[in-house]
């Protein structure tokens, strides 16, 4: 008897460690690491100017869209935001929207967050409608498969806006516009900027994104086709996703260094994994900024003080304050101005010669 | 190893079950039913738009894809096994159905049941042949079975889609009585796996294999063929569940399922099925599917949360659930 206690004993234990195991490497997995120094103050400056709405057609209308007239004051207004406010974009994104929210003085703003499930993200954008929710802005986890909460929010004519990712849906009909940065442009002038700091000339390593999203395919192909048209003297060598993590951007630096020495340049899709660069570079005995020229992409705190540091050359922009645009085209829409379906934000860039002045600015 | 006879638990003879073993059965059970019938009241209470038909049916059609991956966790965890490939076999299921719906219905149909069923099958084989834990056999079952997703879909850059009209939408999109299809696919599966359960000799089989194995061998049972049933059977309502979602969502999203198998594997438990194996019931997975479901509706409800208290909030309300749950069934063992 008490041999089979015992073995049972160790079986539940074994099987809780298990247990324990998994969702410790779930955990790991999901913890996007981020030291958290950068306090987001959505309000000190950096508002975002529209660089351009797409010109074609005649634009969105309240008649056009079917949804009811609305007085923001009054409404319940919905936001899905996609990803764990785990680091700084995100972070700055929801603060920028609640912000917004307050300031207009809507009645209720509903606040979900799908934790990088596509599955949950829909549960949540129907859980506010379930709620009363008239108006949504989404930040949408995934171009694809957002149908059944459109479809739920088409049904109660509650018009959507997306912010900062693209979904792949007609605008004015499915959705009611798209609202953010023009990715393919931020690559391209991320590839001007390496050109700058290189003089030309280097072997450049990719740090992609996580794979599966517009933002990753849009920031590489902008990077590639530019470097190409202007630099014949850089060459690409290795190209590998760090997933838009620290410390996955850290753990494939080591490798890459490891595996090509001669790499002159970085090119990190996202702050954070250019930040992970820094310290493999600093690890392995070179001098980031120096020896290897880093150029990313975001535009956080961290990442501007590390160009004001001297380990980071250079960094394009990506303004998460989507809060005030985001309820003026809400307003505009209700007041019955056509809204274009996609409306662009122009993005600031930092180098050493403006990034000691504009880091108060920063997120 | 250890063939203590001793061991083995009554459930192998659930005929001469006692009263105060059938309490206890009983009250592991229940004790996630009484959970969630909690949940429900206190939820409702708090929140005016929770106890809405629109809101109940939310959770219902969010909470059947869960419910029909744990129905085969159920079976898996009481036969004594563990099967972290679920989540992955969803995705991949998905990423099939829409790849192959440009077929008809019929392709989206098969294709990813066979792969399900084949991957589960493979696995079982593996475990009960071979004797390798059950969890490595898995994990191994996860990787393939992503890097096979993220292979036909270019790296997850490219997704397949329904398309627009085709009749294999209403599998996922489809409402009868108020209640999306999939719900009452759920449901009918679910049914038929408590009969199974209860009710055949596989049942019977898997309890005793799950309780002690070596025992259950000695004792004439088809040890290999009731793992490797087994394993199938998860694959199979894994892979059913990702094309129930494909259809729903109308494309194979490439992003799905990532660490789904910790939340099956939760519900399971809190369902009071024993991670240990020999002891469980279909019932109890639904509960725990029902107070996971829940959980996370209520944290939208408060709305105003960051994503940081959200997961605190949800890990809270699940610790308070299972030592309940725990508790509860305590309380019905101790006669």
């Amino acid at each position: 008897m008490s041999t089979a206690r015992t073995t049972d004993r160790l079986r539940a234990l074994a099987a809780t460690a298990a247990l324990l195991l998994t969702g410790v490497a779930a955990l790991a997995g999901c913890t996007k690491s981020e030291d958290g120094g950068s306090p987001s103050d959505g309000s000190s400056g950096g508002e975002q100017v529209v660089a351009s709405s797409s010109p074609s057609g005649e634009g969105c209308t309240l008649e056009k869209y079917g949804a009811p007239k609305l007085d923001l004051t009054d409404a319940i207004v919905g936001f899905s935001q996609s990803e764990k406010e785990a680091n700084p974009f995100r972070i700055a994104e929801t603060q920028s929207i609640r912000d917004e929210a307050e300031k207009v003085g809507v009645k209720k703003l509903l606040v979900t967050n799908a934790q990088s499930q596509l599955s949950k993200q829909i549960s949540d954008i129907q859980d506010m409608l379930a709620q009363g929710a008239q108006f949504l802005i989404v930040a949408p986890l995934n171009s694809d498969g957002l149908e059944p909460a459109l479809q739920a929010a088409a049904a109660k004519k509650v018009p959507v806006l997306t912010i900062d990712r693209k979904i792949n849906a007609t605008a004015c009909s499915d959705y009611l516009a798209f609202l953010g940065s023009d990715f393919v442009e931020q690559g391209k002038r991320a590839a001007d900027a390496m050109v700058k700091a290189t003089g030309g000339t280097g072997k450049v390593a990719i740090l992609l994104g996580s794979s599966g999203n517009n933002v990753t395919t849009d920031r590489t192909n902008g990077f590639v086709q530019q470097l190409a048209a202007t630099a014949p003297g850089m060459e690409i060598v290795a190209q590998q996703t760090g997933e838009f993590a620290r410390d996955k951007g850290q753990a494939v630096m080591e490798q890459l260094i490891s595996s090509n020495p001669e790499i002159t340049a970085v090119y990190a899709e996202n702050d954070e994994m250019a930040l992970g660069a820094v310290t493999a570079l600093k690890t392995a005995g070179k001098k980031p900024g120096t020896d290897v020229k880093i150029v990313s992409i975001d535009g956080t705190r961290n990442a501007v003080q590390a160009i004001v540091d001297g380990s980071i050359n250079a960094v394009i922009e990506s303004n998460p304050r989507f809060g005030p645009l985001a309820f003026a085209t809400a307003a505009d829409f209700y007041a019955g101005t056509a809204v274009q379906p996609a409306i662009i934000i122009s993005d600031r860039a930092y180098d050493s010669a403006n990034a000691a002045a504009e880091l108060s600015s920063t997120y | 190893m250890i063939t203590d006879s001793v061991a083995v638990p009554t459930t192998v003879r659930p005929g001469r079950a006692t009263r105060a073993e059938r309490l206890a059965s009983l009250s592991q059970r229940h004790g996630a039913l009484t959970m969630l019938a909690l949940a429900l009241i206190a939820a409702s209470v708090t929140f005016e738009s929770f106890a809405t038909a629109e809101n109940l049916a939310g959770i219902a059609i969010q909470s059947s894809f869960v419910a029909v991956i744990a129905l085969g966790m159920t079976f898996v965890i009481i036969g004594g096994g563990i099967d972290l490939s679920v989540g992955a076999v969803f995705a991949l299921a998905g990423v099939l159905a829409a790849f192959g719906s440009r077929w008809g219905p019929v392709t989206a149909l098969l294709l990813p049941l066979g792969a399900g069923a084949l991957i589960g099958l493979v696995q079982g084989v593996l475990i009960a042949r071979t004797g390798m834990a059950p969890f490595i056999v898995t994990l191994a079952g996860l990787l393939a079975a992503r890097g096979l997703m993220l292979a036909l879909t270019t790296e997850g850059a490219e997704t397949p889609l329904v398309p627009r009209g085709s009749g294999f939408l209403g599998l996922g999109r489809g409402v009868f009585l108020g209640l999306g299809v999939p719900v009452w696919i759920a449901i009918v599966l679910c049914g038929l796996g408590a009969v199974l359960l209860r009710r055949t000799r596989y049942g019977q089989f898997l309890f005793a294999v799950g309780g002690n194995e070596d025992a259950a061998g000695l004792m004439g049972v088809p040890v290999t063929r009731v793992k490797v049933v087994t394993y199938a059977l998860s694959g199979l309502l894994a892979a059913l569940a990702g094309m129930l979602n494909a259809a729903r969502l109308g494309s194979g999203v490439t992003i799905l399922g990532v660490g789904m198998e910790l939340d099956v594997i939760a519900a399971v438990v809190i369902g009071g099925t024993l991670l240990v194996g020999g002891a469980g019931a279909v019932g109890g997975t639904v509960c725990g599917v029902l107070i996971l479901g829940v959980i996370q509706n209520v944290v939208n409800q408060i709305g105003t949360l960051t994503s940081s208290v959200q997961s605190v909030v949800s890990g809270a309300f699940l610790v308070v659930a299972v030592v309940a749950q725990t508790y509860l069934s305590r309380a019905g063992r101790a006669r």
